[in-house]
């Protein structure tokens, strides 16, 4: 994942990647593009996702049955998209993966600003 | 995931692998056509936007490539792809290929023929419904069978016993005793050749509890079962094929069974194997059943008359355990009750276990032996990879370099082990085909067992799992060392580092040594056999059995119920034999070394006797007077039967030197009477059981000969004459002749001459002494065969690994070797260094070997005859062979070094 070149440059690991696919599909099914534009449009540019990590990562998904695939037809373009969607046992990782992602923010926190009670 | 789900989600992914890959790039088309949609509705223009679009998504080229490793990473893909490299590694080497799968073709074939022999011995279901609740019902005295050897089919308890058992037991369904006896057998009315066979007296429900289905008419009933009513018979089909040519009339039919005529009511089809009911001496399945009718079993005084052949099905859900528990109380209650039945118990084997007999010694042996061909196969092996890798150091380490970790080297070397072995393993499979075949077509006699070899899935499945076992073996050894890189001592040019470094030198010659050491074993095993073999079958008999034959015929109850009648017919048949061209000598008799098998009780006024124990008894048997001149036993004392002793005359008998040893050990025996039947206070009525009650004046002692089998000592034995003794002149009867030439030239003339005297009477069990004694060691000369062959093909491997070896030791010492040429060493002694080096390879290797064969004992002293397992001339002679040939193999490349020029060897690198 790249920034925009802006003092906010963020690096993140590939499980994290992962991580906000699954959450994105939450949502409902979407096509790779989407989901790119997605997280783009939410984290304000902040994170933008690169192609070239976008699609292994939907396919790696894909392959451990986190994800099932479907060729349909956009509603607003004439065209068919293969729409990706979560199933059961994404939700569970999804679930997993935030778990784990709240332990190591909190962690982190724990060390960064050890005297204040605030969470992150 | 569990490890299934990894293994299943790698197999699916190699199958979808195509059509994801290429569903990608439409995938990658539909978005990037959006993204150029976007860009220009933002404003770009159209050529434009497609660049841009391009642009944001990156290396296409690259991404695909991701997506494409998405679905192609994984251990399935990567051992794949390491078997495809390794196929074409192989072809490029064929010649090692070649080697390596032939190698491997004989260890794997060789067990995949074991254990196809095993299978059938021991696991294969056998060909009945519910066949696990089978069994068989034997009689113990004392805790031990009563027919110990074999478990065979013999040995069963009395009919009374068995009635009590069916009564009483709750764990049966059905249980049954029969027996099978030889009869002279005539099809139609009295039509065709007679043949005497195995007839099996059996009540219906023997063939209910096999669960067989007359294929045409039906079984016995009870009321058959009576004597009198007992005139019906069943039929094979293949006896139905074989001699009333499949006739659809067949039912109603008639059979003449010694001289009775019986009515055909059933043809039975051939689902009962030939191991089930054979003896061991006369093979041959069942073709003729009459129901079991015999008057003396029902009643109490039989009671004692214990050896029938039983079967039983337990009920349904009944383990061995329970019925065994049942039959025990029975039996205690019968013996407490009965005092013949005192000290008899019962035992309950099921039946599959009675089919391996007494052939566990033999298969043990096998496996042993099969396990180290193999042994020796994979070292072989692993020999000739080690040497083929230190060509591949720079490969491996450039492929190091290039990032593959030491597993992935490791598996890519097992992937070439992997596909040898499967090869190899394939053409071990059609090997053992063929082997097994003619294996099946050569059976010994008295191994009916081994006549229907096949290969089943279990087979191939043991195939398959020897096949990974033995590539791991030998394949693991060196992927293990030929990793091990050193990367810049391999990258350089010309390094000479890895597999010819001390290590792998090390392993290899290790290796050879344990070859060796195999080797070793199996060559003092098979030397141990053969000569058991040997002694074995040129036992002395105590006869001279050279061109002796004999034949056995049968006079019916029915038309000779005088014995003077069988006397007569017997001098006659003999004397007509004695006058034909060809023959020397003719004696009818009971019976001819190596066995006997008829005791009776004696009465000797000398050892006076009050309890059963001290009843002297012998082995018994009835001639003429021309019994010691055909056999050629030597008489040591006294005189032989003479002409004058007929009907009329005292009865006298021989004895043998067994005899005289055992009951006048310090008395002349000649002139002194015995009285040969059972002592009065036992209360045997005289004639029920098969006893004499007469006294016979000892006239002469002969040498000992063999009557208790092979191998144990011979017996006391008395001899009488048939003709004076008319209560023990049964109809059963055997001719032996002494012959000028080929004793069998003069079978089929012999059976026209009984013919002659009676058109129905067979001349059945033809052979030849020494044919009798090589059937009884059949399955004996089976083994050592194998072993043999196996020593051989152990053998040969050694050689081969031993000169690869002593090849590559020669060429590595090249320079060293020219060296000393150079300075002056004669070339005698540097060929000598280099003889030594293998030699004491070869004498680590003997002496382990010799270790190891001492270790396996107790796996071949049960097969041993007349020689010990530890025989030092054998194990010394077995060494010094293996030396010898090492030796040789040696000194082939070792020869090379007479014909090293120094000057040349020197100069090049």
């Amino acid at each position: 994942m790249t920034a925009k070149p802006s003092p906010n440059r963020t690096e993140l690991l590939q499980g994290t990647l992962d991580m906000l696919i699954l959450r994105t599909l939450l949502f409902g099914p979407a096509h790779g593009h989407q989901i790119a534009k997605h997280i783009q449009r939410t984290t304000v540019d902040v994170l933008q996702v690169e192609h070239g990590s976008l699609y292994p990562a939907l396919h790696r998904m894909e392959r451990k049955r986190w994800l099932a695939s479907k060729w349909e037809m956009a509603k607003d373009r004439n065209r068919e998209f293969k729409y990706y969607r979560l199933t059961p046992a994404g939700r569970k990782q999804l679930a997993h993966a935030e778990s784990k992602w709240k332990q190591i923010a909190a962690a982190v926190a724990r060390v960064m600003w050890p005297a204040s009670e605030d969470p992150l | 995931m569990s490890i299934l789900e990894r293994f299943l989600s790698q197999v699916f992914a190699r199958v979808q692998r195509r059509r994801k890959t290429q569903e990608f790039a439409r995938e990658l088309q539909a978005d990037l056509e959006l993204e150029a949609e976007e860009q220009q509705d933002s404003g770009v223009s159209a050529e434009e936007a497609r660049y841009a679009a391009l642009r944001a998504f990156g290396n296409t080229s690259l991404i695909t490539e991701d997506v494409r490793s998405v679905w192609t990473t994984g251990w399935l893909e990567g051992l794949l792809r390491d078997l495809r490299y390794a196929g074409r590694a192989l072809r490029k080497n064929p010649g090692f290929a070649v080697v390596a799968i032939l190698t491997l073709a004989m260890g794997i074939g060789a067990n995949s023929a074991i254990f196809s022999t095993i299978n059938a011995l021991m696991f294969r279901p056998l060909p009945f419904t519910e066949a696990k609740q089978l069994v068989r019902i034997f009689s113990t005295k004392y805790g031990a069978l009563l027919t110990p050897n074999g478990a065979g089919r013999n040995g069963g308890p009395s009919g009374m016993d068995m009635r009590d058992f069916a009564r009483n037991s709750h764990t049966f369904e059905q249980m049954v005793a029969y027996d099978t006896w030889r009869k002279n057998v005539s099809f139609g009315e009295g039509a065709g050749e007679p043949e005497q066979m195995q007839v099996g007296l059996v009540p219906p429900t023997y063939f209910e509890i096999l669960d067989v289905h007359p294929l045409i008419g039906r079984l016995f009933t009870e009321a058959e079962s009576q004597p009198g009513k007992n005139y019906v018979a069943a039929i094979s089909v293949q006896l139905w094929e074989r001699r009333y040519a499949r006739d659809s009339a067949i039912l109603n039919r008639k059979i003449r069974i010694n001289d009775e005529l019986y009515v055909i009511v059933a043809v039975i089809p051939d689902v009962i194997p030939e191991w089930m009911e054979s003896r061991g001496r006369e093979s041959g399945t069942i073709q003729v059943w009459t129901p079991l009718a015999l008057s003396g079993i029902w009643t109490e005084e039989a009671r004692g008359a214990r050896g029938f052949s039983t079967l039983a099905r337990m009920k349904p859900g009944v383990s061995l355990e329970q019925a065994q528990a049942d039959l025990s109380t029975i039996a205690a209650a019968l013996a407490a009750e009965h005092s013949i039945d005192r000290d008899i118990g019962v035992s309950v084997k099921p039946l599959a276990e009675t089919r391996a007999g007494n052939l566990r010694p033999m298969l043990l042996l096998l496996m042993g032996a099969v396990s180290l061909i193999l042994l020796i196969a994979c070292l072989n092996l692993a020999n000739l990879l080690l040497a083929r890798n230190s060509a591949r150091q720079r490969e491996l380490a450039l492929r190091t370099a290039l990032g593959a970790g030491r597993a992935g080297l490791v598996r890519h070397l097992l992937a070439e082990t992997l596909l040898l072995s499967l090869i190899g393993a394939a053409v071990g499979l059609l090997l053992a085909q063929f082997g097994l075949a003619a294996l099946s077509r050569a059976h010994p006699k008295n191994l009916p067992q081994l006549d229907s070899l096949s290969l089943d899935f279990r087979v191939l499945l043991f195939t398959f799992v020897v096949s990974i076992v033995t590539s791991l073996l030998f394949g693991l050894a060196p992927a293990l060392t030929g990793t091990r890189i050193d990367l810049a001592d391999a990258l350089k040019q010309g390094g000479r580092s890895g597999s010819s470094g001390p290590g792998s030198q090390r392993m290899r010659r290790i290796l050879v040594v344990l070859e060796m050491a195999m080797s070793l074993v199996l060559l003092v095993g098979a030397s141990l056999l053969t000569q058991s073999i040997v002694r074995l079958e040129h036992q002395n008999l105590g006869i001279r059995a050279d061109h002796l034959l004999k034949g056995h015929f049968y006079l019916p109850g029915i038309r000779y119920s005088d014995p003077a009648a069988i006397t007569r017919f017997c001098e006659e048949f003999a004397r007509r034999v004695r006058t034909l061209p060809g023959v020397v000598e003719a004696t009818v008799t009971t019976a001819f070394p190596p066995n006997n098998g008829w005791f009776q009780m004696l009465g000797i006024p000398e050892h006076p006797a009050t309890r059963r124990e001290d009843i002297p008894s012998a082995q018994f048997g009835v001639a003429d007077a021309h019994f010691l001149t055909t056999m050629g036993i030597p008489l040591i004392r006294g005189r032989d039967f003479a002409e004058s002793d007929n009907a009329t005359s005292p009865p006298v008998a021989l004895v043998n030197e067994a005899f005289v040893r055992r009951y006048f050990p310090t008395e002349d025996p000649i002139g002194r009477r015995m009285h040969i039947g059972p002592p009065a206070f036992l209360n045997i009525a005289p004639g029920s059981d098969i006893s004499d009650s007469s006294d016979v004046t000892i006239i002469g002692v002969t040498g000992n000969f063999r009557n208790a089998g092979l191998v144990a000592p011979p017996d006391p034995h008395i001899t009488v004459l048939y003709a004076q003794h008319p209560l023990v002149n049964y109809g059963f009867k055997d001719i032996v002749i002494r012959t000028t030439s080929e004793p069998r030239q003069l079978a089929a003339e012999i059976g026209r001459q009984l013919q002659q005297l009676d058109v129905d009477m067979p001349f059945a069990e033809v052979q030849t002494i020494q044919e009798v004694v090589e059937q009884q060691t059949g399955g004996q000369r089976f083994t050592t065969l194998v072993l043999s062959l196996f020593a051989v093909a152990g053998l040969a491997l050694a050689v081969v690994g031993i000169y690869g070896v002593v090849s590559f030791l020669v060429a590595q010492r090249k320079q060293e070797l020219a060296v000393r040429i150079a300075v002056g060493a004669s070339r005698g002694r540097v060929l000598w260094l280099v003889l030594k080096q293998s030699l004491t390879m070869a004498a680590i290797g003997a002496a382990l070997g010799l270790l190891g064969a001492t270790a396996a004992q107790k796996l071949i002293s049960g097969l041993l005859f007349g020689i010990s397992p530890l025989d030092p001339a054998t194990f010394a002679a077995a060494a010094i062979f293996l030396l010898a040939v090492v030796a040789a193999a040696s000194a082939i490349p070792g020869a090379r070094v007479l014909r090293l020029d120094p000057a040349r060897t020197l100069r090049q690198d």
